[in-house]
């Protein structure tokens, strides 16, 4: 599978992942040497909805609290008054 | 403090460093047995970096439940170690605080990603180390430093605290110089979790009840299609692994898993398409390193863009292309499908057989730089343990002897599902016939009050 520079971008906005023009190149060639391995998968011969549900089924909880507390602002990069404070969202 | 507590806290002073093992020590360690968590293990008495610029300064408001249960039994939690950046990589190279050395020989990498943990122990500075495994964090570094590592049955140890990469596959294992305290560890650290919804509720076993049983009677498969392959001393070293459990009484014989050999690619699929999800929520808002920017777009962009290193923007980005509309069906479910198939050759396998045997790594410790240049070469150190994370199964790592250049190899042992107390039984006695945990890294690695 060949990435061109144009579909790394892609998913470069996808992921939220700024590159400079250099190591764009770079990913998307990194990228196809590793996919063209991956790209083996095609040889198996696999049943039409083989994989899609799991042996086990994904346990679930009742849907109660049960974290414990935590102080946010602790690690919060920029905290105000019980919120994280983040630039401006509206109007980009 | 206790005696044992300081004396780790000393060794760890003086070999640190020459290993860059340890990132971190708690100079105030309670009494207790010493222990050393890999860093993207929380703890709430000192940092959790996962070995990376965009967590610099994050403290954990709780401890991982492993942590909390090691603590509850007596443990110290004295340091926390080394890793490839969020556990992404074989060689702890991809860490950003510097790479780990081997302590066999300090131009090899100690492997990884759980590096640091192995080293530690290797060396001296600790008994006993908490790592965590996707595709063979713990095996592959145990393997390369010359200790025993575990990778327990997915859902055996619970996941509460680890800091996730791919949720599906992660596991805390273990790292030691002995089967026995391995066992004893597993004890301690596993069992349901109401905290992680995926922890078994299978009864925690005696896990090191039949250490000392032997080996006669048990049926050992060679999965042969990963070993046909097999040359010079790893091949040599395998060899004779099998005879010394042929020796005490076990069959070995020709086992077949036809899709051994798709493991990695397999892997590099599921693992990082879980990967950029779990990643996401590092993005300069909530915790971690957060960019100068003027919006909110730009300020996830360039967070992360700053924080992450090379190799988890590589897998970010393939688990992003794994996902992304027009290849989901190609890639990730096709992945998908294939270890499924894998996981029925397993369980077919596992039939006939107790055990399923290869070597642990494909060659020993390589030299550092050796393959960074070259990622996909890297993701190949793990073709012999990833298969034991895409089925789920628990598998260990013994050492089985060393190469020509005094660099350790490695047995691994496969297990079925919630095999750990067999594995402990076999890894056991092939520890006691062959006596290479006695075998110390060079002198001037090794604290003299090594225990």
């Amino acid at each position: 599978m060949k990435i061109t520079r144009h579909e790394a971008k892609r998913i470069a906005d996808l992921a939220h992942l700024a590159f400079d023009e250099p190591a764009l190149d770079r990913m998307a060639a990194e990228m196809t040497k590793i996919l063209t391995y991956i790209d083996q998968l095609a040889e198996v011969e696999v049943e039409a909805n083989e994989g899609q549900a799991s042996a086990c089924p994904t346990p679930l909880r009742d849907d109660v609290i049960t974290s414990r507390p935590a102080d946010p602002a602790r690690n919060a990069p920029e905290w105000d008054n019980g919120y994280f404070v983040v630039p401006k969202v509206i109007g980009e | 403090m206790s005696d044992l507590v300081g004396a780790a806290i000393r060794a760890i002073a003086e070999l640190n460093p020459r290993l860059n093992a340890v990132l971190r020590v708690n100079e105030s360690a309670p009494a207790g047995t010493p222990i050393a968590i890999k860093d993207n293990i929380v703890t709430t008495d000192m940092p959790t970096t996962c070995g990376s610029r965009i967590l610099p300064d994050f403290v954990s408001p709780f401890d991982a439940t492993a942590v909390a249960r090691l603590r509850g039994a007596g443990w110290s939690i004295v340091a926390k170690t080394n890793l490839d950046e969020f556990a992404m990589g074989s060689s702890t190279e991809h860490s950003a605080f510097g790479v780990t050395r081997n302590p066999w020989n300090l131009d090899c990498v100690a492997g990884g990603s759980s590096g640091g943990s192995a080293a530690a122990v290797a060396a001296g500075m600790v008994p006993a180390a908490l790592g965590s495994e996707t595709g063979g964090s713990v095996r592959q570094p145990a393997a390369f430093c010359g200790v025993v590592g575990l990778k327990p049955t997915y859902g055996r140890v619970s996941r509460n605290g680890l800091v996730a990469f791919a949720s599906g596959l992660d596991q805390i294992g273990i790292v030691t110089r002995t089967v026995r305290q391995c066992a004893e560890l597993l004890g301690v650290i596993a069992g349901r979790d109401p905290f992680d919804s995926t922890s078994s509720a299978a009864p925690v076993d005696e896990y090191a009840a039949d250490v000392d049983a032997g080996v006669r009677g048990l049926r050992f498969g060679v999965v042969r299609e990963a070993v046909e392959k097999l040359e010079g001393e790893v091949g040599a070293n395998f060899d004779a692994a099998l005879g010394v459990l042929r020796a005490g009484g076990a069959t070995v014989e020709d086992a077949s898993v036809p899709t051994i050999g798709y493991a990695i690619a397999i892997y590099y699929i599921v693992a990082n398409a879980e990967a950029s999800a779990n990643l996401s929520r590092f993005d300069g808002v909530r915790y971690g390193h957060r960019a100068r920017a003027a919006t909110l777009k730009d300020l996830y962009f360039r967070s992360r863009g700053e924080g992450f290193g090379d190799e988890v923007k590589r897998r970010i980005m393939l688990g992003t292309f794994a996902l992304s509309a027009g290849y989901y069906d190609s890639y990730y479910g096709r992945a998908q499908a294939v270890r499924e198939r894998m996981r029925g050759d397993f369980a077919e396998a596992f039939r006939r057989f107790d055990y399923l045997l290869t070597p642990t790594t494909p060659e020993a410790a390589f030299r550092i730089g050796a393959k960074t240049g070259d990622p996909l070469s890297m993701y190949l150190s793990d073709i012999f343990t990833a298969p034991a994370n895409l089925v789920g199964i628990p598998a260990i790592a013994v050492p089985s002897g060393f190469s020509r250049q005094r660099l350790p190899l490695s047995l691994q042992i496969m297990a079925p599902h919630f095999g750990e107390r067999a594995l402990f039984r076999a890894a056991g006695y092939f520890e006691r016939e062959t006596g290479y945990w006695r075998e110390s890294p060079p002198p001037h690695i090794t604290p003299p009050d090594r225990a």
